[in-house]
């Protein structure tokens, strides 16, 4: 098996960065990046939250990664420093010895393409996955055109390949207003900027500047539903909010619209990480449940580092992609020193050099992700899917109901919910997971974790802080049978496989 | 504030200990369960969700075979559902020495009572036409079954609360306190509860355990994996063995599919051993898209790893201490999910009246007679060396 010193996943603005700094140093360093992903895969919004609105050049591999390229100029800046960057590579599992665990001979990492995945071993690794939408449901989020900001951003302008035409954004936080003015710079009109809270939430002057070209804001209003048809979301009707998140009545608004782009929040990929079992810490300030790192970001296991969103993110990142190369830098310096590539002094004065750099001051913000989901619940209804791969509405998770396909009633079971199952210890959203099948669809649980949460701490009573994460199970990526099983089986794995504690040979002997 | 004194308490929260539990408070027992993390977290609520008759382990085969006829009644009985489906397991050979045992399985069964199907490979191909043109034939169990895990733990163990049972989650056991040869009580992370009997179903820890009470038994644990599918279309109704893999196709449609080399690990009493996947999970999922063809393009969506206890002879251990003597313990070796519905039955008989109505006699524990010390190293049975 191959052994890479240095592996770093995620070419965004901070992977890259860490991979130049370090192959600078003289490290030997892989940039791996999932995309281009596939047509199929966006299809089941993964990574992302693509909202089908997707044109049909992405079938075109070439001229993605020609688009890719052009939207990271520092990719090639990379190539030239001697990085091996890996495009339209996942990875989809990461794996380490542990005690429970000991028959590797190092730590490593499961790497797919279209056709076939491998394994490979590291000495280094740099996670810089980036961050997903947050996602609260609405009436009409299942049609095509309900997507996240960063699948919007995606397919803007990594892909550009978006087929919306007129958007509504949720959300006026930095993240909503640069999707608008992101979105208009491709063509796209932007209908309405809709916040829950009174006042706009992002930098004063994008906002300025977005009024002065003809945006509406719709401050104290939330989303009451999304129409449309087949051929996805046509209009969406807005109302207004009282303090208490309650509708207004008689303040509904219908606009016309083929979009609905969530920028509610975002939250850290942190799937990889919780594969390595890294120690992770709710941090609200931060987008919920980070890894611990320190200055020089390493994470809780030797020779892991993280940067960028996926460290944690707040909304004064979203304007200053400095912080993310900043973090990425310092990642980069960390695995050069602690490979030998550079001596202690030379890591300390680079460092120095960054670190200079003025820190943000970031604001928790699950207050905000709670007032929307309440405006959204009250104006929406508890009827409402909150997981659409396995069709499981928020009344049906609050009542631990049994999938729909069980079709199961009985009066035990109508006497059981989050409430009655707090009385036997804390909420714990896997084990609502199981029973509800919550999070099990083909998306990975990827749209619907947050909600899941935020609706248990609410009906539990339980502080959001205090709901365990939920796990991630490899592979992270939906990875075909054919592509994840390994083409290089040894013969020693055949021989000694066993059906069930005894081995085949003796079952067959 | 938790209960102080039970007539029974029941350790652990995995099926056997929550069937045991509900057995014994439907008959009137002040009953506590204690469980050091959440119900089912172990092997009960991680296993594939196999259940039959068990004509490969003879001295299993009446306990199996109760099972097999009290798990049809259990949705209904208990009031929730366990997702239990009864269409069969199907025993698929993809080399001759395979079907050569598969036969022995059926004499078994045969002195037995059970009904066993011998099928040639027109046959299989004809129950199940997704099965690789490989297979040699098989043989088909007509009351096999499957059921979900997950759901069938929370069944009993809301069924065992609805009867007035207490539930301590999060509540582990650190000792014993005993006087004249009985355990008078549990002493747990909560504080101690005063029993008149104890049942120990501690799974993995269940070694440990007994270690507290001076009683040495022979059990190894180990970590072994399943994958999950994407949602299918109805492929097969009953469980499905072949290739080196157990499974079953969900209701929801996922193909759940676990089997290959398991890894020996040590536990401690309290602590939640960890249960990672390894790379192994790859080379499940050849072995299925070797089985089932047509499937090779479906993706996995998840995996899992369970810990389950072994006995030397992969076979469950039901008995009642000598010493102390108020002490009834259950092992599965890893058959306690299939035999879950007879095993609430069966201990709580011996909790009762000393005896049980089931033959288990070739489940106690003195068939082991002196095990020697390194059984373990003898059996390669032992953790990789850190």
């Amino acid at each position: 098996m191959e052994t890479k010193s240095l592996v770093v996943v995620g070419a965004g603005v901070a992977g890259t960065a860490a991979a130049i700094e370090a192959a600078q140093s003289g490290v030997q360093v892989t940039l791996i990046d999932e995309n281009p992903i596939s047509a199929s895969m966006m299809g089941l919004d993964v990574p992302q939250f693509f909202g089908k609105r997707v044109a049909d050049t992405l079938s075109d591999k070439e001229s993605m990664l020609q688009r890719m390229t052009a939207a990271n100029p520092a990719l090639d800046e990379a190539a030239a420093a001697g990085v091996d960057v890996q495009l339209g590579t996942c990875v989809w599992g990461a794996f380490r010895n542990t005690e429970t665990s000991r028959k590797l001979d190092g730590p490593q990492l499961g790497l797919a393409d279209d056709k076939q995945s491998w394994v490979i071993k590291y000495d280094r690794l740099i996670v810089a996955a980036g961050s997903r939408d947050l996602v609260i449901s609405f009436a009409g989020s299942n049609l095509a055109g309900a997507m996240g900001a960063n699948g919007a951003h995606a397919l803007l302008s990594r892909y550009q390949a978006s087929t919306s035409r007129r958007m509504v954004i949720l959300g006026s936080g930095n993240v909503g207003l640069h999707t608008a003015k992101m979105a208009r710079a491709n063509g796209i009109e932007v209908v309405a900027i809709v916040d829950v809270f009174p006042s706009v939430r992002g930098d004063g002057s994008l906002m300025k500047e977005l009024q002065q070209e003809g945006v509406d804001f719709y401050t104290s209003h939330t989303l009451k539903e999304a129409v449309g048809s087949e051929d996805g979301i046509e209009s969406v009707v807005l109302v207004a909010v009282n303090e208490d998140n309650e509708p207004v009545s008689g303040s509904e608004k219908t606009i016309a619209a083929d979009t609905v782009c969530l920028a509610i929040g975002l939250v850290p990929n942190i799937e990889l990480l919780s594969l390595l079992d890294c120690d992770i810490s709710f941090k609200s300030e931060l987008g919920g449940y980070v890894p611990d790192h320190d200055d020089c970001m390493r994470t809780s296991l030797e020779g892991v580092y993280v940067a960028g969103d996926v460290a944690g993110l707040h909304d004064g990142m979203v304007l200053n992609p400095e912080i993310a190369r900043n973090q990425g830098r310092l990642a980069g310096i960390g695995a050069a020193e602690s490979l030998g590539a550079i001596d202690s002094g030379e890591a300390r004065a680079r460092r120095a050099e960054i670190r200079a750099e003025a820190a943000a001051r970031p604001a928790a913000v699950h207050l905000v992700w709670n007032q929307w989901l309440q405006s959204l619940v009250n104006v929406g209804g508890m009827d409402v899917l909150a997981c659409e791969c396995e069709e499981v509405s928020r009344a049906e998770l609050i009542d631990l109901q049994p999938p729909r396909y069980l079709n199961w009633r009985s009066e035990q079971m109508s006497s059981r919910n989050v409430r009655t199952q707090v009385k036997d210890g804390p909420v714990d959203p896997d084990q609502v997971r199981r029973l509800t099948r919550v999070g099990m669809g083909q998306c990975q649980g990827r749209r619907c974790r947050e909600q899941v949460s935020l609706l248990l701490a609410a009906e539990s009573g339980t502080d959001l802080a205090k709901v365990p994460f939920m796990s991630y199970r490899p592979p992270v990526r939906p990875l075909p049978l054919s592509v994840m099983w390994p083409h290089d089986e040894t013969d020693e794995m055949r021989e000694n496989w066993v059906k069930w504690f005894i081995p085949v040979s003796r079952v067959l002997g | 504030m938790p209960s102080n004194r039970a007539d029974v308490v029941v350790i652990g929260g995995g099926i056997s200990g929550l069937s045991t539990a509900y057995h014994l408070a439907r008959v009137g027992k002040d009953v506590v369960v204690v469980e050091k993390g959440i119900v089912g977290a172990e092997a009960s609520g991680r296993n594939g969700g196999m259940i039959s008759e068990r004509t490969d382990e003879p001295d299993l085969v009446p306990l199996a075979v109760e099972s097999v006829r009290l798990w049809p009644t259990l949705d209904d009985e208990l009031g929730y559902p366990t997702e239990f489906v009864q269409k069969g397991r199907l025993q698929v050979a993809v080399s001759e020495a395979e079907m050569g045992r598969y036969l022995t399985e059926c004499e078994v069964g045969e002195r037995f009572g059970v009904h066993v199907d011998v099928l040639d490979p027109g046959e299989i191909r004809d129950l199940v036409p997704c099965v690789t043109d490989r297979n040699l034939g098989g043989i088909f169990f007509p009351k096999g079954a499957h059921a979900n895990p997950q759901r069938s733990v929370q069944a009993f163990a809301w069924a065992f609360q609805d009867k007035g049972g207490k539930l301590y989650q999060h509540t582990a056991v650190k000792g014993f306190k005993q006087a004249g040869g009985r355990v008078t009580a549990v002493e747990t992370t909560t504080g101690d509860i005063e029993a008149d009997t104890v049942v120990c179903a501690a799974g993995p820890q269940t070694a440990l355990m007994l270690e507290l009470v001076g009683v040495r038994v022979p059990l190894a644990t180990a970590r072994a994996e399943i994958i999950a599918t994407a949602p299918l279309e109805p492929l097969f109704e009953m469980a499905l063995v072949g290739n080196g893999l157990y499974g079953r196709q969900a209701k929801k449609g996922n193909l759940l599919y676990g089997g290959g080399p398991h890894e020996w690990i040590d536990v401690d009493l309290t602590g939640d051993p960890g249960k990672p996947n390894t790379p192994l999970i790859r080379n499940i999922a050849r072995r299925l898209a070797d089985l089932f063809p047509g499937v090779a393009d479906v993706p996995a969506i998840r995996s899992w790893a369970g810990v389950i206890e072994q006995a030397p002879d992969s076979l469950p251990i039901i008995d009642i201490l000598d010493r102390p003597s108020n002490f009834v313990f259950v092992s599965a070796s890893a058959h306690g999910f299939a035999i879950a519905a007879a095993t609430g039955k069966v201990v709580s008989e011996l909790v009762l009246h000393g005896e049980s109505s089931v033959e288990i006699s070739g489940l106690r524990m003195d068939r082991f007679g002196d095990v020697a010390p390194n059984w373990r190293e003898e059996l390669g049975w032992v953790p990789i060396p850190r």
